[in-house]
């Protein structure tokens, strides 16, 4: 999946209508559009995103109704064709694996319901071989994760461990207490979380934080009201939601700091209808996509996490999301089994 | 008399026919062609039998010609035969023109001027020579090993690349033109059917990576793989894979890791989005205190700081360089007051900088000369001097006024007085300044902050009924859009004992 952005332009193409709408079918067509602009510089300069790109875009395809809109049988080959000898994947074929890569590898294969290819075509002997991968990655002494054997360590790799771990039903394969401590040792004394102790509250690591949290099982040990109070006071004058204080609003908040609010079941402490109108609003209506902000050119990052914050605030039209996995939530429960 | 009869004019002499034009090349030869012929076209054209019998036997002569038959006869015969053909101006008559076949940007050869195939010719002849004296090179160098040739001899191959690129109208390839990459064939990428070499502006970056592929393929670590990586770091410094390469490249060489941290300095300032120069970085650094002195260690302080200065110059809030930062700070120990000094001169420049505000939590309240050991943020640390809370009391407050409606320090003020146990309401009087709703008072609330921060205070001593005017105004008037948070905590003042953001 390409990660050029454009040619579309958010909030751009002639006056929006009254009532705004979620350009559903344009939505889709940029999305599968993507792979086929292989003569642009850019889709070769994001070759070091290109797992990634496919997990956001088929989730995005799936939020809007249209699982059938990439070939199965291609996006499963693709995915396969990341994995290295160590059972961890990269981000394209010949690229070193990494947890960020194979998180997104294990997603997109219980999406279109196919982790059973593990076992009949994936390399080192199924999904044990991408657990163990993931489980040799984990700090045994401070329960984090690095994400790869380089050793930078940062909660999203942490958030990624046990994130694919449990949909391949293999968190025993790592301390999850540790883990758990770990991410306490985060918070901060404002109530958000960092990328490491004592490190800057942001809204994307605290979604990381309290998704693994929810993995393990193990929100009760958050703050709930004190980081609610944080998380709400990301949603700036102009409906959408900021990362840090002092920043610029931004479409991918939509999805951290909801989902995160969700999590902990205070998402209606912000103004859902305020928030998906500025959501509707980074999208191009003709050409398909959404962006960070109106003006700008879309992407597909920015494509799914507009469409999945939309999801949570119940949008009409858009599948559920998990606000967990950021995937769609029959999905979830049908390789977790329903909780 | 009789006029002299004039003499019949003199024959002017002939004015030299003007050269034809010919549009192409292969009208040229098309012409010299029919013009080698001319007793076969007149046969064609009139028919052979109403030729004359001179024509008859030019015609004859010329067929002898055409097909070499005359070559068959005795010797006696073929002296006759000559004679003939000479008496009758017989041309030889050439053979059909050849297709002349494509350039190399697919365009028929045929369709050139003639001077421009005249041009084209002579430059094939060129190449030619260029590419003999190239395999030559190789054939050599090959025999030799290695170092041995001389760097003139390379020089003069690179030149010599640089011109048979020329000459071929297409630039050769970086790799490609240099000779002291001959050893190495590079792999290309295997994506599909992506035609990548036809794209011509990804050219560079195309054949860099098949280099890359190629001397990671081989695990070669050598000084030309440094070049190449930067080269490909020029291009894109997203690429994880290079970085890495380039990393493990630099240990096994031993090279020097200072003189790579300030190219990654100038890669870093070119790069404000780019991470994964953070983490080469603190590889680097890593791999670096082990082998300096405590001095150079201290000075390598002073260097990163003055960095990260020049970073935070373009962005203040960069959340790589803030997270590097803190990784700096254990590894160097770095809990000291010029660290102190120079956050709050990035809070001088902007009091909302809310990264600067985390970090300085971070410093003082971590600090291992007298922090608790793992004392969380969230944490009362009895182990932190008076002082040193009333110190940091101040300089929350101060910036407050400076920027009451700040969310900042507000929030640094509560962490602060949980870090040091205090309650909330001991803040009371000076959160009062920026709060006018008492009764008989005419409303003025500068900070929606102060009011938040009031309630809080007015909850935790169990005034409900002004904390919950409060409340009903942050909800209804300064904060609406947070309606709903609001609500929510009013409600809990009925119910008795919330507690939020203490």
């Amino acid at each position: 999946m390409s990660l050029v952005s454009g040619p579309g332009r958010a909030g751009t193409s002639s006056a929006l209508p009254e009532e705004l709408q979620l350009a559903i079918e344009p939505h889709v067509k940029y999305i599968q559009s993507l792979d086929t602009r292989k003569d642009e510089l850019e889709y070769w300069l994001t070759e070091h995103l290109r797992l990634n790109g496919l997990y956001w875009g088929l989730t995005a395809l799936h939020l809007l109704g249209r699982p059938d809109a990439l070939p199965r049988e291609e996006t499963i080959d693709f995915v396969l064709s990341c994995q290295t000898e160590d059972g961890g994947f990269g981000a394209a074929p010949g690229h070193d694996a990494h947890l960020l890569y194979t998180v997104s590898a294990v997603q997109i294969l219980a999406t279109v319901d196919a982790l059973h290819v593990l076992k009949e075509r994936g390399k080192g002997g199924g999904r044990l071989a991408v657990g163990k991968y993931i489980a040799a990655l984990q700090n045994r002494e401070t329960g984090t994760f690095a994400g790869d054997e380089w050793g930078e360590e940062d909660t999203r790799f942490l958030y990624d461990a046990l994130n694919a771990l449990s949909l391949l039903h293999l968190l025993d394969l790592v301390d999850v207490n540790k883990a758990v401590d770990y991410i306490i040792s985060c918070a901060n004394f404002d109530g958000g979380y960092g990328v490491s102790p004592g490190a800057e509250s942001h809204s994307g690591q605290i979604f990381t934080c309290l998704a693994a949290l929810s993995i393990a099982g193990r929100l009760d040990v958050v703050n709930g009201d004190k980081l609610g109070r944080w998380l709400s006071e990301r949603q700036v004058e102009a409906g959408g939601l900021n990362g840090r204080p002092e920043k610029l609003e931004d479409v991918c908040y939509s999805w951290w700091v909801a989902s995160s609010l969700s999590m902990i079941g205070r998402l209606h402490w912000i103004d859902g209808g305020r928030l998906t109108e500025f959501i509707l609003k980074c999208q191009d209506p003709k050409e398909g996509g959404l962006a960070d902000r109106p003006g700008d050119m879309v992407d597909v990052f920015h494509t799914v996490f507009g469409i999945a914050g939309l999801s949570l605030l119940g949008f009409p039209g858009v599948e559920e999301v998990d606000p967990v996995y950021c995937m769609p939530k029959k999905v979830v429960e049908r390789v977790l089994g329903a909780k | 008399m009789a006029p002299k009869a004039s003499k019949p004019p003199k024959a002017q002499p002939k004015a030299p026919e003007p050269p034809k034009e010919y549009p192409s090349i292969s009208s040229l030869h098309q012409d010299l062609y029919q013009s080698s012929r001319p007793f076969l076209t007149l046969a064609q054209t009139k028919g052979l039998s109403s030729l004359s019998p001179t024509e008859k036997s030019a015609y004859a002569n010329s067929r002898f010609l055409e097909t070499n038959v005359w070559k068959t006869w005795p010797s006696p015969q073929q002296k006759e035969f000559w004679a003939a053909v000479e008496k009758q101006n017989i041309p030889i008559p050439l053979p059909k023109p050849r297709d002349l076949g494509k350039d190399s940007r697919g365009q028929e050869l045929g369709t050139y001027t003639v001077e421009e195939y005249a041009q084209y010719r002579k430059r094939e002849r060129q190449l030619q020579g260029l590419r003999r004296e190239s395999v030559r090179f190789r054939d050599r160098r090959e025999k030799i090993p290695d170092g041995e040739v001389s760097e003139g001899a390379i020089e003069d191959e690179k030149n010599r690349r640089k011109l048979i690129g020329l000459l071929q109208g297409k630039r050769m390839g970086l790799y490609e033109g240099n000779p002291e990459w001959d050893d190495v064939v590079p792999i290309p990428q295997d994506d599909g059917e992506g035609a990548l070499a036809q794209i011509a502006y990804t050219d560079e970056y195309a054949e860099a990576m098949g280099y890359l592929r190629a001397v990671m393929a081989a695990k070669e670590h050598s000084p030309r793989v440094l070049t190449l990586t930067e080269h490909i770091i020029s291009i894109n410094p997203a690429h994880y894979t290079v970085w890495l390469y380039r990393a493990s490249t630099l240990f096994s060489l031993q090279s020097s890791l200072t003189e790579e941290l300030e190219w990654v300095n100038e890669v870093a300032l070119e790069n404000q989005k780019n991470y994964q120069i953070w983490h080469h970085r603190q590889l680097l650094i890593d791999h670096l205190i082990p082998t300096i002195s405590p001095e150079a260690v201290k000075s390598l302080e002073e260097s990163e700081r003055g960095f990260m200065t020049q970073m935070f110059e373009q962005d203040g809030k960069n959340y790589h360089v803030w997270s590097y930062r803190q990784y700096l700070c254990w590894k160097l120990d770095m809990f000291n007051d010029t660290e102190l000094r120079s956050i709050e001169d990035l809070l001088r420049k902007d009091v909302r900088n809310n990264s600067a505000w985390s970090h300085r939590f971070f410093i003082v309240f971590s600090d291992p000369k007298y922090a608790t050991q793992g004392s969380k943020a969230t944490e009362y640390d009895s182990k932190i001097p008076e002082g040193l809370l009333e110190r940091e009391i101040e300089f929350g407050k101060a910036a407050t006024f400076e920027a009451p409606q700040n969310q900042s320090p507000w929030n640094y003020l509560r962490g602060v007085l949980r870090k040091g146990g205090r309650e909330l309401a001991s803040l009371e009087s000076f959160a009062g300044e920026f709060v006018k709703i008492g009764e008989g008072e005419e409303e003025d609330v500068r900070s929606s902050h102060a009011l938040d921060f009031l309630a809080d205070v007015w909850a935790e001593k169990g005034e409900n009924v002004k904390a919950d005017k409060a409340l009903g105004l942050l909800g209804g008037k300064y904060d609406r859009v947070r309606k709903n948070y609001w609500d929510w905590k009013r409600a809990g003042l009925k119910v008795g004992g919330l507690k939020v953001g203490s």
